[in-house]
């Protein structure tokens, strides 16, 4: 199984408001994003189990989720609850699609396909959300464009080094002083990534200009990853930025 | 409401992927299934559960595998008490 027994970012907490849903890839694979009317969010193979319609594309009514072409609904364990067309039938349990663990961390939505992961950080830092890039691209494009690319210190002045560590198998965080970027690396397939960023720290102190300061570094990142360059800074304009 | 109903498939039948696949469908809606005689022209098969998806069952079978033509369907229905 692709992906192992990991947790994998599916997108960033904030592009998934209460009531809605998405459509994404791990690993090739299609996945429904969506989150009930309570703000618990949910990750569950994007396959209506009647006529195999993306879930993606329905709609949310309190804790299910209704398919868009005959209205099924399932409930948060993926267990069809009501058939429009049969309003009276007590739904087999067969009618069920496949979920997959669920976390939100860092400012993203995590998911595993595996029904054993890895335990998953108990801390919970606030962070404020950046941006997602999608793209062509690999996983170790991905990483070395993060270690391209120098990270400018929001608040403070001063040359402090930009450091990237990896904080778990899928997470990388890139620091500068007091500064802190969150990077989850999703393979969306084998030939295309998604990059979710969010910045570590309180609203009060990142939201707005923290978040347009460091828009920047995630376009830089972006274009690091699509036009990678074999030595020294890798994407035209760091290296003003640096001098 | 439970229904239960006996179906003859006609056509250009493979009988063992026609089994699998009606097999796969019953299992899905929860019906009950015996199959009865079974070959390349005509296969016959029994199902019995709730009677809304026993139409479903004709709905799924009707249109077979993808190496199956579905030319004739023929249904004899028996009501069960719920």
């Amino acid at each position: 199984m692709e992906g192992g027994n990991l947790w994998h970012p599916v997108g960033l907490s904030y592009s998934i408001e209460a009531g809605t849903s998405a459509g994404t890839h791990l690993f090739g694979q299609e996945l429904v994003v969506w989150r009930d009317s309570s703000g618990l969010a949910h990750v569950w193979e994007d396959r209506c189990p009647h006529r195999g319609m993306k879930l993606s594309f329905g709609f949310v009514r309190g804790d299910h989720i209704a398919c868009l072409y005959h209205g099924w609904q399932y409930d948060r364990a993926g267990y069809c609850q009501y058939i429009p067309a049969h309003p009276g039938l007590d739904v087999p349990k067969t009618f069920k699609v496949p979920v997959y663990q669920t976390q939100e961390w860092g400012g993203m939505i995590w998911t595993t396909l595996s029904s054993d992961p890895v335990p998953f950080p108990a801390e919970r830092d606030p962070t404020v959300p950046l941006r997602s890039l999608y793209t062509d691209g690999s996983v170790e494009a991905a990483v070395g464009a993060l270690k391209s690319v120098r990270l400018v210190p929001f608040a403070a002045q001063g040359s402090a080094d930009t450091i990237v560590e990896q904080v778990a198998e899928t997470l990388y965080a890139v620091s500068c002083g007091e500064d802190r970027i969150l990077a989850g690396v999703q393979s969306t397939s084998d030939v295309r990534i998604a990059l979710h960023l969010a910045i570590c720290g309180p609203s009060e102190r990142y939201e707005g200009a923290g978040q347009s300061h460091f828009l920047d570094f995630a376009l830089q990142v972006r274009r690091a990853i699509e036009h990678p360059r074999p030595d020294g800074p890798a994407v035209p304009g760091v290296a003003a930025e640096m001098n | 409401m439970s229904g239960q109903a006996r179906f003859d498939f006609k056509g250009r039948l493979k009988a063992d992927s026609f089994v699998e696949f009606a097999r796969h469908r019953a299992a899905r809606l929860s019906l009950a299934i015996k199959v009865g005689q079974a070959n390349d022209d005509a296969i016959t098969l029994q199902v019995w559960g709730a009677a809304e998806l026993v139409d479903a069952f004709e709905m799924a079978c009707s249109l077979g595998p993808y190496d199956c033509v579905v030319l004739d369907v023929a249904r004899h229905d028996r009501e069960l008490a719920a």
